[in-house]
């Protein structure tokens, strides 16, 4: 027989497998005591059966049962599974708050005619209420105007007439008007206060300390550190005392009053009994409303000069004045700039859709007031024969002389009304997208009917920019493009951040593993003394990883949920015993921090949790793995 | 062949084995071509200094290490056929694949090691039964789980042990350590035990209880031993003991 390397190759590898498993009995069980003068005399006792497991399992539940170093590594995972997490449904949360805020108030599919608009949208909205895809449609006036604030500044906004009912079918109208009756306190507006009002304007919050018949004495603010002032009764107009904040929560009378007048935007005139149109006016318009802590509004007093060159405190509660509006009415035809019209309007109520630049620069006004004012109503008007040459002339058979000719369309016609858009909700099911494509078929019907006196439909195939001279069809989400881009790559931008702070956790357990592997290595040259494969052994750290991945991420996973779940009262807390407002309603401008956490965003995380953790262990268990077992038995 | 005639088989043989380890940059020759047979049943003892290659010729023996490849045994020539490789019951060890030398290890040899080489996590009858799961693998372990038990506790109860079985390795003796490594090391039921300076770390009265229940043992099953140590007193007890200077057995032929 020959022997060496490559005379007969693996001999018996395959064939015969000399060293697979046999059956072990080519020596019978020892049962005698090799005499030892150590061990005392123990009867043998009966074990009870162990759970049959394999090596690696047995050793990485040794490792992780008795060693502090896992023990970080679970914490490391678990940190970092928690922290991506309660980033992710926060800033998610945010950003998708954002996004349902700026849908709010627009609807589903807008079908738009700038500037000059047009007619026959009865027909229009009615044909679209019949379609059993839309739950409603609602006309609509957008244009330009300014409004005098009552501290005579002059404001630009944008002005949208609307017919309140319809509207608020088709949008969030409703929820959207602030001054309305509430029955429990916003979420974060836990105090109740004393409060001090004065005679000269100006409510003073916080709590009374004491008072008798010459002064109060008030503790200012509500944190019950604020400084005490002496107020003197004869400056004082009311007290009140445990009011909450939040005005709405009284007077529901007013309220229901203020939130009806809202809806139709009509108030009556109490002098007159009349009903009139009225404004409703975005909650930030003004800027007299202050925004507390609690996510409340109260009114602000503020300064006017009066004639006498002084300067005069009232504190105007806005839904209560009236304001001067002025719009920009333009040709039909032309386009051009006409006179502009100014109307002397009450306020009805204020709405805060939650988009600050919406809830800063826009005006609800009735829809009939707003066609009136921009001469879009109803109205008999001298107009043009279409194709009529407006300058021909003839011979006056009377006199001789040439005069313009006169046609029969000189004469006054009845225009219809316009309007500049009409909205449209989709029934639940329906995504905006399929919508639009409904509308534009109801509109190219509609157009059919109404040949050469509405704009022309747009394609029906292509969601892109429609072609120039065609009306415009498009979902909220193509209207608000930049906000609904902005926010998706924000959304992206975080994901990348996390993802990068999951390599640096990856890294983290790649620290410790490293480390326990050099603390392990005589112990895996025993292993591999005994017979462990090079496979095995990596196995063994692999799955170390595993566990310690899976463990680490449901840990964090439970530390997220429990801390997201409860982010509100942790940041009240931190609010009322470190001072720390993080998420100021002052400042931002949603009351409550997103408190979701999304089950398919949790799965993701957990699920990148175990991946990073086994990723991280995979180097160590290679470096294992490739370890000299000579050398690894001689290490110390 | 070997010019060596016996009248049975070897059971285990290095011929003309080399090993050399590198330090830093200088190629240092551990083993000069050492040859070594040892007869099935034998108890051999292979004494020499420190620093004499014994342990590396142990774990040649044992498929822990591979001899020299042809192109680093000197000058770059190949060996004669049958020289420099360790044989076991007439196949070379150079033959076989990672996998079946992973299995030789775990099947037909055991290794006591001078500082015991427990793991310090395990339990005494955990350390012993970690040979058995790496043997079988999962499927395999777990048919013969309560087997294998019964064996390593009849075994640690055969060291004297069997009041031990919970404890861990920190918890014992040196002496007791020692017996814990030998249970592990034929737990299995290889047909060689390979055991390096088993009592260098122990004093000379626990040592010799090593080596009396290492002779029992030997007595009751016939095992095959083979036992490194500079110690001559220790070597003494085995049938043959050869001489390991230069890297070459010198006197190993009797």
């Amino acid at each position: 027989m020959v022997y060496g390397p490559g005379a007969s190759g693996r001999i018996g590898r395959r064939a015969t497998r000399p060293w697979g498993p046999v059956a072990d009995a080519h020596e019978p069980t020892p049962n005698l005591r090799f005499a030892l003068p150590q061990g005392p005399e123990v009867q043998p006792h009966p074990q009870p059966p162990q759970k049959a497991r394999v090596y690696q399992a047995l050793l990485t539940r040794r490792y992780l049962t008795t060693k502090v170093m896992p023990l970080l590594a679970i914490i490391a995972v678990m940190l970092c599974t928690a922290m991506v997490l309660i980033v992710w449904s926060i800033m998610g949360g945010f950003l998708v708050m954002l996004l349902s805020a700026g849908r709010t108030l627009m609807g589903d599919v807008a079908i738009t005619w700038p500037t000059s608009g047009f007619a026959y949208y009865e027909d229009l909205v009615a044909r679209l209420e019949r379609d059993p895809m839309v739950a409603g449609a609602a006309p609509a006036i957008e244009t330009g105007g300014t409004l005098v604030l009552p501290d005579n500044r002059i404001q630009n906004l944008r002005i949208v007439g609307i017919d309140g009912p319809s509207y608020a079918i088709v949008t969030g109208y409703d929820e959207c008007l602030w001054w309305k009756p509430i029955d429990k306190p916003l979420p974060k507006d836990q105090r109740s206060a004393d409060l001090v009002e004065l005679h000269e304007g100006g409510v003073i919050a916080g709590r009374i300390v004491s008072r008798d018949e010459n002064a109060v004495r008030i503790r200012v603010g509500s944190s019950g550190r604020g400084t005490v002032r002496e107020i003197p009764m004869k400056e004082i107009a009311a007290i009140r005392v445990g009011r909450w904040g939040d005005p709405r929560l009284e007077n529901h009378a007013k309220w229901a009053r203020l939130h009806k007048d809202g809806l139709r935007l009509r108030e009556v005139d109490p002098q007159t009994g009349l009903e009139r149109p009225a404004l409703v006016l975005g909650i930030e318009v003004t800027g007299f409303n202050e925004r507390t802590l609690e996510g409340y509004y109260v009114p602000q007093a503020f300064g006017v000069r009066t004639e006498a060159g002084t300067i005069q405190w009232r504190s105007d509660f806005i839904p209560e004045s009236k304001l001067l509006l002025t719009v920009y009415p333009q040709s039909s035809v032309t386009g051009r700039p006409m006179d502009v019209v100014t109307r002397s309007l009450p306020v009805a109520n204020e709405f805060k859709s939650g988009v600050f630049e919406i809830d800063a620069n826009t005006a609800f006004i009735d829809l009939g007031e707003l066609q009136r004012m921009l001469r879009m109503d109803a109205a008999p008007r001298a107009r043009q024969a279409r194709g009529a040459d407006r300058y021909a002339v003839e011979i006056d058979p009377q006199t001789g002389r040439e005069r313009l000719r006169a046609t029969e369309s000189d004469e006054e016609e009845m225009e219809p009304a316009r309007v500049t858009t009409v909205l449209v909700r989709a029934k639940d099911g329906i995504t905006p997208e399929q919508l639009a494509a409904r509308c534009k078929e109801i509109y190219a019907q509609f157009e059919a009917d109404h040949a050469g006196e509405v704009p022309s439909a747009p394609p029906l195939q292509g969601t892109g920019r429609p072609p120039p001279g065609t009306m415009i069809i498009q979902t909220w989400k193509q209207q608000q493009g930049t906000m609904v881009a902005a926010v998706e790559k924000e959304i992206l931008i975080v994901l990348f951040i996390l993802l990068f702070i999951s390599v640096v956790a990856s890294f983290l357990i790649l620290a410790i593993f490293w480390a326990m592997v050099s603390e392990k290595t005589r112990d895996i040259g025993v292993l591999r003394a005994l017979g462990a494969s090079r496979a095995g052994v990596a196995w063994l750290w692999l799955r170390y990883g595993l566990v310690i991945g899976l463990v680490g991420s449901i840990l964090g996973g439970v530390v997220a949920c429990a801390i997201v779940w409860n982010i509100n009262p942790i940041h009240d807390w931190m609010g009322q015993a470190l001072g720390l407002y993080l998420w100021d309603p002052k400042v931002y401008y949603f009351t409550e921090i997103p408190h979701d956490v999304e089950p398919r965003k949790a799965a993701i995380v957990l699920a990148g949790g175990l991946i990073f953790s086994v990723l991280g262990a995979l180097i160590p268990a290679v470096r294992a793995a490739r370890m000299d077992p000579v050398r690894a038995l001689r290490f110390e | 062949m070997s010019a060596t005639a016996v009248t049975t088989r070897p059971i285990l043989a290095a011929r003309s084995v080399r090993k050399t380890y590198r330090l830093g940059r200088v190629d240092v020759p551990v083993l000069r071509g050492a040859t070594l047979e040892i007869q099935p049943g034998e108890f051999v003892a292979v004494l020499g200094a420190s620093g004499s290659g014994k342990s590396t010729l142990l774990h040649l023996l044992g498929g822990l290490d591979r001899p020299d490849r042809p192109d680093r045994n000197g000058k770059g020539e190949s060996p004669e056929p049958g020289e420099n490789t360790v044989v076991f019951e007439d196949r070379p060890l150079s033959g076989l694949s990672a996998r079946d030398l992973d299995r030789y290890r775990s099947q037909e040899v055991g290794f006591v090691f001078q500082f015991y080489h427990l793991l310090p996590e395990l339990t005494v009858l955990e350390n012993v039964l970690i040979g058995a799961m790496i043997r079988h693998g999962r499927l395999g372990y777990m048919a013969r789980a309560q087997g294998a038990q019964r064996e390593a506790i009849a075994l640690l109860e055969a060291f004297g042990l069997g009041h031990r079985l919970r404890h861990r390795p920190a918890e014992l003796s040196g002496g007791e350590r020692q017996r814990v490594a030998i249970a592990r090391a034929l737990v299995n039921k290889p047909k060689v035990l390979l055991a390096d300076e088993p009592t260098g770390n122990l004093d000379r009265k626990t040592g010799d209880a090593i080596l009396d229940a290492l002779a029992a043992h030997r007595k009751q099953t016939g095992r095959t031993m083979v036992l490194v140590t500079h110690d001559g007193e220790v070597a003494a007890r085995a049938d043959r003991v050869v001489h390991l200077r230069d890297g070459r057995v010198v006197d190993g032929a009797g």
